[in-house]
């Protein structure tokens, strides 16, 4: 922080630097203690401090924000990106795949297994009617 | 080092619960810089960061009546929900880059160059950011907190959700860390020019 900003600053928020926001109090106050000897930790956060800096638009960030609570959304759903991402559409065929694969399956399964009528009828040696087992000589056709 | 806050925030955040938007674009303009560059380092991609503040500001619009100022700090409560949305998109960004829809990268943006007055002054503080990406998550959250947030030993605890003895040695241990990374790369540009 320069003076010119640290003046800036000033009218913004206040003559008492401590009531500041971070990282603007934290950047006065390296200001101030610039050429005053101080703490290895301290001396260490400010170099944090500054390699943290990054270039942002409060305001920009503000009208961002102000946009998605009218828009209601906190959060953008991944589902929606993933669905249009190539390795996400892939994914949504692979899954569909794999669902009409084991659909299929089962559908098969239900129409080549055996009933358990069937395989009564097989067991007793009686020929299968609509329904049944075939009307036997008495005593036979069940077990 | 603790400060005492400035009952301004606890007065937009009163405002921001009756619904008045200005009062949330004031609350940004004091905390929208200094959340965004903790959660920049801490995530270490600039576009993941823009995205948690938004969400946390967002936060702040719809549960700021749940804020009491009895309980603790504004700019506590503020790092504590952006700490916990910063581990939500690091939970997230690792899941879509196991299943490969994006790569870990850090990405942040170079600061202003008139912020850096000198190539050597450059240098360490691109050692600094270097050694900071490579601390554990923990640590380099707790440092953040301190050099960023410029938060004290209780609120770190506080936000991190732990005891003042453990953000104590996350702090002790992540700024010896760094003094070490500091050290090492010195002794490697001594050994380079020499």
């Amino acid at each position: 922080m320069t003076r010119d900003e640290f003046e800036r600053h000033s009218l913004r928020f206040g003559a008492a630097v401590e009531t500041w926001p971070a990282p603007f109090r934290q950047q006065a106050l390296a200001l101030l203690a610039a050429e005053r000897k101080d703490d290895p930790d301290a001396a260490l956060d400010r170099l944090v401090l500054e390699a943290a800096l990054t270039d942002g638009d409060d305001q920009a960030l503000a009208r961002k924000v102000l946009a998605r609570i009218e828009a209601g959304s906190a959060r953008p759903s991944l589902l929606p990106r993933l669905l249009f991402s190539p390795a996400g559409f892939a994914a949504c065929v692979a899954a569909v795949l794999v669902a009409a694969t084991l659909a299929g399956y089962q559908v098969a399964r239900l129409q080549d297994d055996p009933s358990d009528t069937e395989l009564l009828a097989l067991a007793s040696g009686s020929s299968l009617a609509d329904g049944g087992i075939a009307a036997d000589a008495e005593g036979e056709g069940s077990l | 080092m603790q400060h005492d806050e400035p009952r301004g925030d606890d007065e937009l955040l009163a405002r921001i619960a009756g619904g008045n938007q200005s009062a949330l674009s004031e609350l940004i303009a004091r905390h929208g810089r200094g959340l965004r560059m903790f959660a920049a380092r801490y995530l270490g991609n600039a576009g993941d960061a823009e995205d948690v503040v938004q969400e946390v500001f967002v936060t702040v619009w719809k549960q700021a009546a749940r804020f009491d100022p009895a309980k603790g700090r504004a700019s506590t409560w503020l790092y504590r929900i952006t700490a916990n949305r910063c581990i939500d998109q690091r939970r997230r960004r690792a899941l879509r880059s196991f299943i490969g829809l994006d790569d870990i990268r850090d990405e942040v943006a170079a600061p202003e160059a008139d912020a850096e007055a000198t190539t050597a002054a450059r240098q360490e503080l691109a050692i600094v950011r270097d050694g900071l990406s490579r601390l554990p998550e923990r640590q380099r959250m707790a440092v953040l907190l301190r050099a960023v947030g410029d938060l004290d030993i209780a609120a770190i605890a506080e936000v991190m959700g732990g005891s003042i003895g453990s953000a104590e040695q996350l702090l002790v241990r992540g700024r010896r860390a760094l003094r070490d990374h500091l050290a090492m790369a010195a002794v490697s540009r001594e050994r380079e020019s020499s």
